[in-house]
């Protein structure tokens, strides 16, 4: 038995919105999708299973019968697919009086269904959200039937607001695979018996890394389980080593050659890390337009020793501008503000320091 | 704190050289590049210790300019100094692998500790930069007059400001204010995007908001569309009419079973019986007559059912029309008003996204906060301490001068002008001389108060290089006065010769 797992999808959502490659982006959510039933089309797996959150929000009627057109594309393939906390079935929903291709079986209930594969002893558990949370932990004391065959449950959620289960005793009460979503990042709970797939797409600046679906393999009694990276793009993250030599051209060029090397089609959040010479002044907003930067974070510190310079300058403005941020935990804000302030007059003053 | 001696046993070109330096003034005479300046550091060192910088900066640090060049092992030396009423030994070796740094009261036999900041305490408020700014005097350094004039409305704002006359208020603030609205244009234009962002949403829902309002409009007017075809008191429904046409269609049979079967009957009547010619053609005339009127019934029975039948074709289509434009207007409003509930969604979303603090906030926080904490601090010393600084600054210039210039004025664009007996002269139009006199006015001021109660020497270091003879005459007398240990170093002989003329007793220190 061969099946895929993939979970928030969130076809419909608008990633980056103030950014200029956001229309791109939300065609590329549907594209992918399209991209992964177009792969099953081509090499199909006996189930899909689609954990929640499919929709980034309520689904239109017409969006409905595109995806059912979609999984009519896919007969050899039995779907099973339950609604997310975004996409949970309203009163008014789309889903309530959906009828579904032949192939699919759609989890209308709160409470958790079991459905047994009309081909294989596969049984399927799944249910789906009616509200946008689901505080109690509904799965609580849920146990597999006495049947034999490969048992799965699809749980969407894990956190205080989204059903907070307990993934090792789910695997104690008979599961054999726990088909997880919600969390955007894949991760693997438990090897090869419970994992999050993560969104298919990443869908905010937060998504970092690879993303993809899961596809595992039940064989002698066994499951293996795979991460396939699918997605066409990532988030990441570069960091910029700063150090005393570190020049705004410098660290541009180094920048520019950073997203050269791991992909101009990527979205990068730049931090910028490390010890500045002092008498350099950085304008992060010039690092923009070098790629899709959603951000730039300037951790960076001039390069003072703060008690040396405490010591040298006391009982003049710099040794009381220092004296008056002692003593204290500081804030963020605090810090940057001691740093900035001892910089500022350090760097105007008339004569070189030391 | 008094200095009563300096063991200089290897530090840049000078070494093992000893020092006796006494209370009252001291020349320190050396040709130009014989150590004056050596010296000088060395003192500063001694007392505060050498930084040493990181990276490439390390390559001029005054560790690398002063490591001796022939006894590498001994940089450093011995200072013997009196604070506080007690005699102190201090010594220190600078090099990398024999640091020492050790303190030694000689009055009650105590070794200190220089790190846990026991020669700190000694020296009181005076730090290293308060030392530079006040008790170690160099010359200006600017060669031309605007130069000049400039460099000293600098000192005194500078020093005005809290004891650092290096500092530039103006120039920090500008350049924290610069970098603020760096931020404040990224925020702003951050902020811009999401209102731009949450207007369009606001558009499409006002727009999804009309289109829902027009589409329940039109399903209104189909519902009493179907409301009015429906059967009433008026209207008689599908069933009646149907009926009605039934009857109408039966009547119209009859009727016309009734006229065929009479004209049949008269015609057979005239055919089959033998009646007279006049009469057969009378029976003729009649069966004609009743087929005829048979005929116009049928015709009026037959117009009258297709009316019927035509309008219940019409109802019939604009009933079925009504209900099913009803119902896609339904499908369509549901599909719409899902619609505007997700982009209610977004649009609570996008407010919530809007309000967040980016990045930059931090930023301009912070950089608001120093200008503040600047602007509060200079503040407080400023207030009087400048008053205080000018006041002095122009008692001493008075002194010295002999009375020919009264007071140092200071406007609030900081530019300075000296009011002698007669008139008010703005710095640039007096002479280099008298420019060096109210530097040397200045930092004597200065180091009166920021060194405050500390009785620190005063450490002139060639600073009579433009003085004519009067004005040496001056300023030589005046320092006289005071009751500081001087230290003036000089590469000049017309110093020492004038302290001989005016009899002053000085302790002379050969290079």
């Amino acid at each position: 038995m061969r099946f895929i797992h993939i979970a928030d999808v969130h076809l419909g959502a608008r990633p980056d919105r103030e950014m200029p490659w956001s229309a791109e982006r939300e065609k590329e959510v549907f594209d992918t999708f399209r991209a992964l039933i177009a792969r099953i089309q081509d090499d199909p797996v006996d189930i899909l299973l689609i954990a929640g959150d499919l929709f980034h929000r309520q689904p239109l009627l017409g969006k409905l019968k595109e995806v059912d057109y979609l999984f009519r594309t896919i007969p050899a393939t039995r779907i099973y697919l339950s609604a997310g906390n975004h996409d949970y079935i309203r009163k008014d929903s789309s889903y309530n009086n959906f009828v579904w291709a032949d192939n699919v079986f759609f989890f209308r209930e709160e409470e958790v269904q079991v459905v047994k594969d009309p081909l294989l002893d596969v049984f399927i558990y799944g249910f789906s959200y009616h509200s946008r949370e689901i505080r109690e932990d509904i799965l609580e004391g849920l146990e597999a039937q006495d049947e034999n065959g490969v048992h799965i449950l699809m749980a969407h959620g894990g956190d205080d607001r989204h059903v907070p289960f307990n993934v090792r005793e789910l695997l104690n009460s008979g599961f054999d695979y726990v088909a997880l979503g919600h969390i955007h990042k894949p991760s693997v709970i438990v090897r090869n018996r419970a994992a999050y797939p993560g969104a298919l797409e990443p869908i905010d600046r937060d998504d970092f890394g690879e993303h993809g679906y899961i596809e595992g393999v039940w064989q002698n009694g066994r499951l293996s389980l795979s991460f396939v990276p699918f997605a066409c793009r990532s988030y990441e993250q570069i960091i910029l080593e700063v150090d005393e030599t570190s020049t705004q051209n410098s660290l541009e060029d180094a920048l520019r050659e950073e997203i050269k090397d791991r992909g101009e089609e990527n979205m990068y959040r730049v931090i910028l890390h490390g010890y500045r010479s002092p008498d350099l002044l950085l304008i992060p907003e010039r690092f923009f337009p070098l790629g899709q930067i959603t951000e730039v974070e300037n951790e960076t510190r001039p390069m003072y020793n703060m008690e040396e310079i405490r010591r040298h300058y006391s009982g003049t403005l710099i040794g009381d501008y220092i004296n008056a941020f002692q003593g204290r935990e500081l804030s963020l804000v605090e810090e940057k503000a001691l740093y900035y302030g001892v910089q500022a007059l350090m760097e105007t003053s008339r004569v070189r320091r030391y | 704190m008094k200095i009563k001696k300096v063991a200089i046993r290897s530090f840049g070109k000078i070494n093992g050289r000893t020092f006796e330096v006494t209370d009252g003034i001291n020349v320190l005479y050396g040709e130009n590049e014989s150590g004056k300046t050596t010296f000088h550091t060395f003192l500063r060192c001694m007392l505060y210790g050498m930084a040493r910088m990181r990276g490439k900066a390390a390559k001029n640090d005054p560790y690398t300019a002063y490591e001796p060049w022939d006894n590498p092992a001994g940089y450093g030396g011995t200072l013997w100094f009196e604070a506080g009423g007690r005699d102190y030994r201090l010594t220190r070796n600078f090099s990398r692998e024999r640091r020492e740094d050790a303190l030694y009261c000689e009055t009650t036999g105590e070794s200190l500790s220089v790190e846990d900041g026991a020669l700190d305490k000694l020296l009181g408020n005076v730090s290293e930069a308060v030392y530079e700014n006040t008790v170690s005097v160099g010359q200006l350094k600017s060669v031309t007059g605007p130069e000049l004039v400039r460099e000293l409305q600098n000192y005194m704002a500078g020093l005005g400001n809290g004891a650092d006359a290096s500092i530039d208020l103006g120039r920090a603030a500008q350049m924290l204010k610069m970098s603020r609205k760096g931020y404040q244009v990224q925020a702003s234009n951050r902020e811009k995007e999401m209102q731009s962002l949450i207007i369009q949403t606001e558009d499409a829902m006002t727009r999804l908001e009309e289109e829902l309002r027009d589409i329940r409009e039109r399903y209104k007017e189909a519902r009493e569309e179907r409301k009015r075809l429906a059967p009433s008191e008026k209207r008689a429904g599908d069933e009646v009419v149907r009926s009605q046409i039934a009857a109408l269609k039966r009547g119209q049979f009859q009727r016309n079973l009734i006229f065929l079967g009479l004209s049949g009957l008269i015609m057979l009547l005239g055919i089959v019986i033998h009646l007279p010619l006049a009469a057969r053609l009378v029976c003729f005339v009649l069966a004609l007559g009743l087929f005829g009127l048979g005929l116009f019934f049928n015709q009026r029975d037959n117009e009258e059912i297709r009316v019927k039948e035509k309008a219940r074709e019409n109802w019939h289509s604009r009933l079925s029309r009504a209900t099913s434009e009803g119902r896609s207007l339904k499908e369509m409003f549901d599909e719409k008003a899902k619609t505007y509930v997700n982009l209610r969604d977004e649009y609570q979303e996008l407010l919530e996204e809007k309000n967040l603090p980016g990045n930059e906030n931090v930023e301009i926080e912070a950089l608001t906060l120093a200008l503040a904490t600047i602007d509060r601090l200079s503040g407080n010393i400023s207030q009087d301490l400048g008053e205080r600084l000018r006041m002095r600054t122009s008692e001493i210039l008075e002194d010295i001068t002999g009375g020919k210039y009264e007071e140092v004025l200071m406007d609030e664009n900081l530019r300075m002008s000296v009011n002698t007996q007669e008139r008010v002269v703005p710095l640039e139009r007096l002479s280099r001389g008298t420019l060096e006199q109210i530097y040397f006015a200045l930092r004597m001021a200065a180091g009166e108060i920021f060194a405050e109660g500390e009785d620190f020497p005063v450490i002139l270091d060639d600073v009579f290089g433009m003085y004519d003879e009067e004005r040496l005459s001056g300023v030589l007398r005046w320092l006289e006065r005071q009751k500081r240990q001087i230290i003036i170093s000089t590469c000049n002989k017309r110093d020492i010769e004038t302290l001989e003329k005016e009899g002053i007793s000085f302790n002379r220190l050969d290079l």
